[in-house]
């Protein structure tokens, strides 16, 4: 019991014990689940999700009820955005991709002024932006058409690059390593746990809070867009809120992996193994034929099960 | 002692109205009450007294029923009984005014005064009665309750001593026989306090018992009949305010002489430096007026009744709550510290006594929790682990810190060792002034005796120090001077031999 105690409070162990077992039982339940080229492809689709994450993580981290809803919004803007820009040209990454990332630092950027100088609940202020960006994306739907990706960004995200694994999987492992980096190593790490464990200290401290969770907001809307861009040299041209899917798992993810809602605790390893953990699910829940609806149902009690199992009393202060 | 001839007193000769013995009350390891005794008769007024922490809010609460006593003995109209809630204090004819005002910010004027016993018809609210009822208390203070203030004014918008007047109305109307008011007046201006003062008189002509809790030595010699003095959580004694003075109050308070001399009184910085820091008129949330110097090697206190503005102005000077008014010169320099950013970087530091709101990261590292200053100082970028443990040792070792390791987490430690890591956390770059907010609260005493060991040392090598102190032993026995604040503003300085208990606690008791 005291050793099941102890492992449960690891979470990185959990999840990968689970993505293990998981991958088990799919290839139980479908021969062929299991196998290298499907794993890759769950990679793929796992850094996506991971990508969102590492921005919701931040902004998580960062404490005072901190959360970021439209991180969805932005991954489908900024891929009919890139879609746009390139329309299929390998000419048009490099203006697609400074578009993009410019777009998601803009929402976040309102997100993070809205929660710190408008002092609105984050979970309030996202949800009105994710409001904002959908009607946004009908406009423009309305307007032009939805683009093609690039080939180059295409072959990026699908096609092997070093060791037999695309450029996306290189760069979800490099944000890895630049978060953990920038959260131990870094003041601006320091400074994250801080305000998101005693703001009202940190501040007395001499840490620039307001400064902080305005760059954790922008982080996570520049990632999003990221996101975006991967996303769309995936699935080869947008379509209507592609990113809607996201905002969900990316909160389940984060706190999969251990870190508290309450902020201030935690970190991005255990993220991208709860992003992982949760893509072999999707792919479970797809083989067994469970729609979109049925995966939104399991996901949303998978959350809540979540802070039962770790939140007790402290994932949320009131 | 005779009961004076001139009250209601004769129609119960030997029965108190209340009377309270032994009651005790601790807190964990914290004894708040040792042995509380209070004799209330029929139509007095009844004053309690006693210095920060002696236990006079406790007792009063143990009555109202919002505390339960661990020990003792309470007995109403010569019947013991338990006042096991407030409910039942209500019921048993104990009216009583909280200090920390106890008002529906929300509601209107009328409302609070009628919540704890609101008029009905059946199962609604009868607003017409209410607004009878309140009516009448509202009246009571005609005159005097300011402008803006009327019996539908939401209690939101009223200045403080408007809120108070709420409460004051709102005790009224409970029409208890027994009334109990914990420092109702400290907001107040004298044409209110007249008028409080008038119908209290009333009141006790019609026989009922008044407690009264106020630390203005003027307003306990003008309203009560008789004071009981508390002293570290025990009753000394009573007696009649027309047979003491209040001199003799004070003694009573400080205690026997012995106590006067605190031990090891540390000797008055021989020379102090040139002036680091120098306010003048400084006004703003809580304090107004307040101008000194203070020099290097120098060791200035802080002292009065809790909460005379003496964290306001510390924290002012931190840029926690900036000042409104006034000039702060920093080694000469004008200097405004907008927020604590510019203040650590202009080489002050602040230690608050709320360690916990304040000061800890809670669920982070003692590295974490030591390092924040540093990296501001410096400007640092990046967080070398090994680095800033070699730089943190030396400031963990001059406090004897004691800790497992950089790396466990702050909560493992002790509260005195917290605090000794949040200090720490200003000694790796050393400031020029040092700001001490009660710093001591909740820790044990060999922390404190580290930390003012080091704090002495520290003015000794020229660091200029405010230390602000609710434990006046404590300040008498460290500060080299020390001003006394009363409502907001420096109204003594003591220094050399005047150095005692007994003018520190006649500067906070005197009226302001």
């Amino acid at each position: 019991m005291s050793m099941l105690a102890e492992i449960a409070k690891r979470p990185l162990v959990v999840a990968l014990v689970l993505i293990v077992l998981l991958l088990a039982a799919g290839e139980l339940l479908s021969p062929g689940f299991a196998s290298p080229t499907q794993i890759m492809r769950l990679l793929i689709v796992a850094a996506l999700l991971g990508i969102v994450a590492a921005g919701q993580n931040l902004v998580i981290l960062g404490g005072r009820e901190g959360i970021d809803l439209s991180v969805g919004g932005v991954v489908s803007l900024s891929a009919i955005i890139a879609g746009n820009l390139m329309n299929g040209a390998d000419s048009g990454i490099a203006l697609a991709i400074l578009g993009c990332v410019a777009t998601g630092a803009f929402f976040g950027l309102l997100n993070g002024l809205g929660v710190t100088l408008l002092r609105i609940p984050p979970l309030v202020m996202t949800l009105g932006m994710l409001g904002v960006l959908q009607g946004l994306l009908v406009v423009i739907r309305q307007g032009i058409p939805s683009g093609r990706a690039a080939p180059g960004l295409s072959q990026f995200v699908t096609q092997p690059f070093l060791f037999g694994l695309p450029g996306i999987i290189w760069l979800w492992v490099a944000i890895g390593l630049l978060l953990a980096f920038l959260l131990s190593r870094t003041v601006y790490g320091y400074r994250i746990y801080a305000i998101g464990s005693n703001e009202q200290a940190a501040r007395m401290a001499g840490v620039p809070v307001a400064t902080i969770r305005v760059s954790l907001f922008v982080l996570s809307g520049v990632f999003a867009a990221i996101a975006g861009i991967c996303l769309l040299g995936y699935s080869g041209s947008s379509f209507a809120n592609v990113g809607e899917q996201y905002m969900l798992p990316s909160i389940i993810a984060v706190v999969f992996g251990g870190t508290s809602l309450a902020g201030g605790k935690g970190g991005y390893t255990g993220t991208m193994a709860g992003a992982m953990m949760l893509t072999v699910l999707t792919g479970i829940l797809t083989t067994i034929n469970i729609d979109e609806s049925g995966r939104q149902m399991i996901f949303g009690a998978t959350l809540l099960l979540l802070m039962l199992f770790y939140g007790r009393g402290q994932a949320m202060r009131a | 002692m005779s009961p004076p001839p001139d009250q209601a007193l004769w129609d119960i000769p030997d029965m108190a109205k209340l009377s309270i013995s032994g009651v005790s009350k601790a807190y964990g390891a914290t004894v708040a009450l040792s042995h509380g005794d209070l004799d209330l008769e029929a139509g007095e007024v009844h004053v309690l007294i006693g210095s920060n922490g002696s236990g006079k809010s406790t007792l009063c609460k143990i009555v109202a029923g919002s505390v339960k006593p661990d020990k003792g003995k309470v007995v109403l109209d010569g019947a013991p009984v338990a006042v096991s809630g407030p409910r039942a204090a209500k019921a048993l004819g104990i009216g009583i005014f909280y200090q920390e005002l106890s008002l529906a910010a929300r509601r209107t004027v009328e409302e609070n005064i009628c919540l704890p016993d609101l008029p009905m018809t059946g199962p609604f609210v009868d607003r017409k009665a209410l607004s009878a009822r309140a009516a009448r208390y509202i009246a009571l203070f005609d005159g005097v309750t300011g402008e803006d203030f009327a019996a539908n004014t939401t209690v939101d918008v009223l200045r403080a001593d408007q809120r108070q007047l709420v409460e004051i109305m709102k005790t009224l109307a409970t029409e208890a026989p027994v009334l109990i008011f914990d420092e109702p007046t400290s907001a107040l201006d004298r044409t209110q306090v007249d008028r409080f003062f008038e119908i209290l008189r009333r009141l006790k002509g019609e026989g009922r018992a008044i407690v009264f809790i106020s630390h203005r030595m003027d307003e306990i010699f003008a309203i009560g009949d008789r004071v009981t003095v508390l002293r570290d959580g025990r009753t000394v004694g009573t007696t009649r305010i027309a047979d003491t003075s209040p001199a003799e109050v004070v003694r009573m308070m400080v205690g026997e002489e012995t106590s006067l001399v605190v031990p090891a009184q540390a000797e008055a910085a021989a020379s102090p430096g040139a002036v680091a820091l120098s306010l003048r008129g400084l006004s703003g949330k809580g304090f107004s007026e307040v101008s000194f110097d203070l020099r290097q090697g120098e060791i200035l206190g802080f002292g009065g009744l809790h909460g005379q503005g003496q964290s306001a102005v510390l924290r002012a000077l931190f840029g926690a709550a900036p000042a409104a008014a006034g000039d702060i010169a920093l080694d000469g320099q004008p200097f405004v510290p907008a927020n604590p950013r510019v203040a650590i970087r202009a080489g002050i530091a602040y230690v608050s006594g709320d360690r916990g709101r304040d000061g800890i990261i809670q669920g982070r590292t003692i590295l974490e929790n030591v390092t924040p200053i540093h990296f501001l100082r410096n400007r640092l970028k990046l967080a070398s682990a090994s680095t800033l443990r070699a730089k943190a040792t030396p400031a963990l070792a001059a406090l004897n810190t004691k800790f497992a390791g950089f790396s466990h987490p702050i909560g493992s430690l002790s509260g005195g060792n917290q605090q000794k890591i949040v200090i720490a956390r200003w000694l790796i770059d050393r400031p020029q002034v040092l700001l001490l907010d009660d710093p001591t609260k909740g820790i044990d005493l060999s922390a404190k005796a580290d930390l003012f060991a080091l704090v002495r040392k520290l003015a000794q090598e020229g660091m200029a120090i405010i230390l602000y102190s609710s434990e006046d032993v404590e300040l008498l026995a460290n500060a080299d001077r020390i001003l006394v604040f009363n409502a907001g503003r420096v109204t003594r300085e003591l220094t050399g031999t005047d150095r005692t208990r007994f003018h520190l606690y006649e500067a906070a008791y005197e009226a302001a």
